[in-house]
């Protein structure tokens, strides 16, 4: 049995199959595939009809990263059954409902310029975060009530700790 | 002076790069590490090292009394600072000398005097250095009086921290109205970050570059130039690229030995001693005034190294042990040119972003031409603790462009797992046509370059990065069903935990 995917790389969905014998067709088109895992699945060697590629491929929650050639790829990776159900979901994507602001990685609070309550617009700073001696604003992804502040300045942060929530 | 033995109170990639220097010459080293550090490289590499407390560095890197301890402890005879840390802290190199200890750069005269900005543009007015038209910096001037001085100098200018650094405590001024509310809230801020609310004026040069000299000095007094550095690739204040020469130099040798004589009269105005670099500003018209003096080692030393062929490490190790300079004026000739590139833990993509984690892989480009300074290894962690260097890649060409395609090659071939890197920033910096044209300014990062607008102009493989997507997405799923079969061993766990311990016995 084939195993269809429909892969996401900015505006564009590209119908992936894999077929037998390392084949694999990208929109119609058949490209003979070697891939070789090297390092913690993390650094390919991939070889496309003759074309070798030296590859970086990581993970977050919601895509996959591909670094090649010094350029960065965000792929969204979606199977065929999935792709069916969320169709039929009707699943959109709604700036409404609940953001959390994690802190994308440990480090001080020294500000939290916002209070449970407040009226914010995107692109306000909400937290502002110090790491390996910068100060980095983290800031609304849209506009939004401010519902819960779960820091105050002065706390260490784990990565990916709940810091704020926006609604 | 002579010693046999030298402290290096610092870590990263300065730590390696002064402990090399000093094994070449048969010097015995010594290492200080706090708890982030203890598999950092410059702890394996020393022949000794001693643990210098928690990871924050006012409870370790900082702390002059334990290093002190350290030295006595060792028995160490010198402490070479590196950059950062201690290196510009006039008090530590004090410190070392009330304890008979030789301090590896230059007399604390020296780094009080060039340390406070204000006072150092005043010795530099007197020297007949040109400074930037504005205030003297060593008077502490009234609001009122600033003010009127301004009318004087036009706008737009810069109102600076006498006690500043890194950017801070500076504020750019467009118009007179702007400039009260300026005024203040530089003093504060560097009131919050020197302790000093002193501030100065200077006339904004527009489009300027910054390019700086390196320098040697001996205690007989000898004084050269080793040409310049090019490091107009910033952002934030923080350098991401540098070369020597300078492109915008490039082969005007009478510019060049212009400059460096300037830089060799700073010097001289303040007795320097060791290894210096006068940084300044250049206008379009190849005018050029004096910003600071950095009082050590630079980050980006290596490029001055490569083209003129002297190790400036070793140089700093000689002099301090009362030497002579190994080298004349005339002996220094830059041959070929070199770029470095500083590899950061931060997200191009993001921000920049710092990243931190750990490295399952760092592997480093070699071949020809091509020098990397690093002090972590694979298996290291990269802490939010310190600032974000990884590495500094550096290469050597006969000309610019070889050394541009050089870079480009040795960056495809640098692999770092575990955490985000500017590699690719680099990598599109270096297909840029402006900087390849040696056609940039300080404010080229933060005002005309985009990661998206450069990722344009370049050869895209989105169907490979689909393929790629696709089949590491495959395997995961693939892999995760496997390890769910793992439960239906035919024997029992306990069993099978048996057989693996007497199978390791």
């Amino acid at each position: 049995m084939n195993q269809r995917y429909v892969t996401t790389i900015g505006e564009h969905q590209y119908a992936v199959e894999l077929l037998k014998d390392n084949k694999v067709r990208v929109d119609g088109q058949v490209y003979s595939v070697d891939y070789e895992a090297m390092t913690g699945q993390q650094l390919v060697s991939l070889v496309v009809d003759g074309h070798s590629f030296d590859c970086h491929v990581y993970q977050d929650e919601d895509n996959w990263h591909v670094l090649m050639r010094g350029r960065l790829y965000t792929a969204e990776v979606v199977d065929e059954r999935e792709m069916r159900l969320r169709a039929a979901a009707g699943e959109g994507h709604d700036d409404s409902g609940l953001f959390i602001l994690k802190a994308p990685m440990p480090g001080l609070v020294v500000n939290v310029p916002v209070k449970p309550g407040d009226q914010v617009k995107k692109g306000d700073v909400l937290v502002i975060l110090e790491s390996m001696k910068m100060q980095n604003e983290l800031k609304a992804p849209r506009d939004g009530l401010v519902t819960a502040v779960d820091v105050n300045a002065g706390d260490s942060v784990e990565q990916k700790q709940v810091m704020l929530s926006l609604e | 002076m002579t010693f046999n033995k030298v402290l290096i109170a610092n870590r990263g990639e300065i730590a390696v790069r002064i402990i090399r220097a000093c094994r070449e010459l048969g010097l015995k080293t010594v290492a200080v590490y706090s708890d982030a550090d203890r598999r950092a490289l410059h702890v394996r590499y020393a022949s000794e090292a001693y643990h210098i407390g928690p990871p924050p560095s006012s409870e370790s890197y900082l702390r002059m009394e334990k290093l002190i301890d350290v030295a006595r402890k060792s028995g160490a005879e010198a402490i070479h600072p590196g950059y950062g840390f201690l290196a510009e802290r006039a008090e530590f190199a004090q410190l070392c000398a009330d304890e008979g200890i030789t301090f590896i750069g230059p007399p604390p005269s020296a780094i009080t005097r060039m340390g406070d900005k204000g006072m150092a543009r005043k010795i530099m007015m007197d020297a007949g250095v040109p400074v930037v038209p504005g205030t003297p910096g060593d008077k502490k001037l009234g609001n009122d009086e600033l003010i009127r001085a301004a009318e004087k100098i036009g706008f737009p200018l810069l109102v600076k921290a006498s006690a500043g650094g890194g950017g801070k405590g500076m504020r750019t001024v467009r118009s007179s109205e702007e400039l009260p509310a300026a005024i203040e809230s530089a003093r504060r801020e560097a009131k919050s970050a020197f302790g000093d609310d002193n501030v100065y004026l200077e006339r904004l040069v527009e489009g300027a570059r910054h390019i700086e000299i390196q320098i040697l000095a001996d205690a007989e007094g000898n004084v050269i130039h080793l040409g310049e550095r090019e490091c107009s690739i910033q952002r934030r204040h923080q350098k991401l690229l540098e070369e020597s020469p300078s492109p915008f130099v490039d082969d005007d040798e009478e510019f060049r030995q212009k400059m460096g004589a300037v830089g060799v009269l700073a010097a001289r105005a303040v007795d320097y001693v060791n290894a210096g670099t006068i940084e300044c500003l250049v206008d379009k018209d190849k005018n050029f005034y004096f910003l600071e003096m950095n009082t050590r080692l630079q980050v980006e030393h290596p490029v001055t190294e490569l083209v003129t062929g002297i190790d400036i490490v070793t140089e700093q190790l000689r002099i301090a042990r009362g030497r002579a300079l190994g080298y004349t004026q005339n002996d220094v000739k830059l041959r070929g040119w070199a770029i470095e590139c500083r590899v950061n833990a931060e997200d191009p993509y993001n921000n920049f972003m710092p990243s931190t984690g750990y490295l399952n892989k760092h592997a480093v480009p070699t071949g020809p031409g091509v020098r990397v300074d690093t002090g972590i290894d694979t298996g290291a962690t990269i802490s939010p603790y310190y600032d974000p260097m990884i590495s500094k890649v550096i290469v050597w060409g006969e000309t610019r462009a070889q050394a541009i395609l050089r870079m480009r090659r040795a960056l495809d071939e640098y692999k770092i797992l575990g955490v985000l890197t500017n590699i690719p920033f680099h990598q599109n910096l270096l297909s840029q046509h402006r900087f390849m044209a040696g056609n940039f300014d300080t404010k080229f990062v933060e005002e005309r370059f985009s990661m998206e607008e450069a990722e344009e102009s370049r050869d895209t493989f989105p169907e490979i990065a689909a393929i790629l997507a696709t089949l590491a997405a495959h395997r995961q799923t693939e892999r995760a069903a496997h390890i769910i079969q793992r439960g239906k061993r035919d024997t029992s766990n306990w069993k099978w935990v048996g057989r693996y311990e007497r199978m390791h016995r």
